[in-house]
């Protein structure tokens, strides 16, 4: 059995470049593709869609202007979604089972919590309603750091556990065997990409909430 | 049994360790997500109009809970495919 981490198939001016950057490209190809046919043929569908994030991204932060959050937390469920489901692919392996993507996905989601606070209250605002009791700063800071690691260690664990057990069932009985196991694995990986996209959405709905750092 | 290679040895110990770890990492907190999901069933059972903030928080703390189960399955992969210890004692 290969090991956990993706192997590197070929370099690129030196840079390193493994099977799931490449699935990402795929990925990007798709969604691009995707998205431009449909716009030509039935516009309609993408009204769909949009109306679908935005419905869902709007159950989970009630009582916000959601415009400035829906861009980045749309592309987000696109974008895992649809990398979680390519792994079905079969020379393909999804871009989230690298450790990489989830802890760039998630630094990304990191940032943009504090900007979207420091954007509401300002600066000085955003620090003293962080420390509003002054003696839990500490474990508010440990809060925000060990989040964003459990934020993407979860994407990363869901997935490359999908990956393993339809791997293992395979080698263990090549044919009809592992089909309910991928179906799993592709249930939990749109399972996996609402998830993500609703922590986030809740992560910025408690940077932007006055006294509310719930999670 | 008196003189057993190391290496050997911590691949035993490994491969007990992982098996004892995994059932217990997954089923606690299975039966705490089911214990959940019996009190969600409940809450919708009771207010039926308020079934969608419940399943969006179900989902939430699901996935919160769930996370502690995937620590134990990474930490129990790093110890079959890349023991730390296996490669800094004997390579």
């Amino acid at each position: 059995m290969e090991s956990i981490t993706p192997q590197i198939i070929l370099y690129i001016f030196g840079i390193p470049i493994s099977s799931t950057i490449i699935s990402t490209w795929v990925t990007m190809l798709l969604i691009t593709a995707f998205v431009l046919v449909i716009s030509k043929f039935s516009p309609d569908a993408l009204d769909m869609i949009g109306e679908f994030l935005t419905s869902m991204i709007s159950g989970i932060m009630p009582e916000k202007n959601i415009d400035i959050y829906l861009p980045l937390l749309g592309t987000l469920a696109i974008f895992i979604a649809v990398s979680n489901s390519i792994g079905i692919i079969p020379i393909l392996t999804a871009p989230t089972s690298d450790i990489n993507t989830p802890i760039a996905l998630s630094i990304v989601i990191f940032f943009s919590v504090h900007l979207f606070g420091i954007q509401k209250f300002g600066l000085i605002g955003y620090i003293k309603e962080l420390a509003t009791p002054i003696f839990l700063f500490p474990f508010e800071i440990i809060g925000q750091i060990s989040r964003t690691v459990s934020l993407s260690l979860r994407l990363f664990g869901n997935i490359l556990s999908g990956e393993l057990i339809s791997a293992i069932i395979f080698g263990l009985i090549p044919l009809v065997a592992p089909l309910p196991f991928i179906g799993l694995s592709l249930f939990i990986g749109i399972l996996q990409a609402y998830v993500f996209t609703a922590l986030s959405s809740v992560y910025i709905d408690a940077a932007v909430a006055a006294n509310n750092n719930l999670v | 049994m008196s003189e057993m290679n190391p290496e050997l040895l911590i691949t035993i110990t490994t491969i007990l360790v992982s098996g004892i770890g995994i059932v217990l990492g997954t089923a606690i907190p299975a039966i705490v997500e089911g214990r959940a999901v019996l009190k969600a069933l409940d809450g919708i059972t009771r207010q039926p109009e308020a079934a969608n903030d419940i399943r969006t928080t179900l989902l939430i703390s699901m996935a919160l809970l769930e996370s502690t189960a995937i620590y134990v399955l990474l930490v129990i992969l790093i110890l079959l495919f890349a023991n730390p210890l296996l490669t800094q004692f004997f390579n």
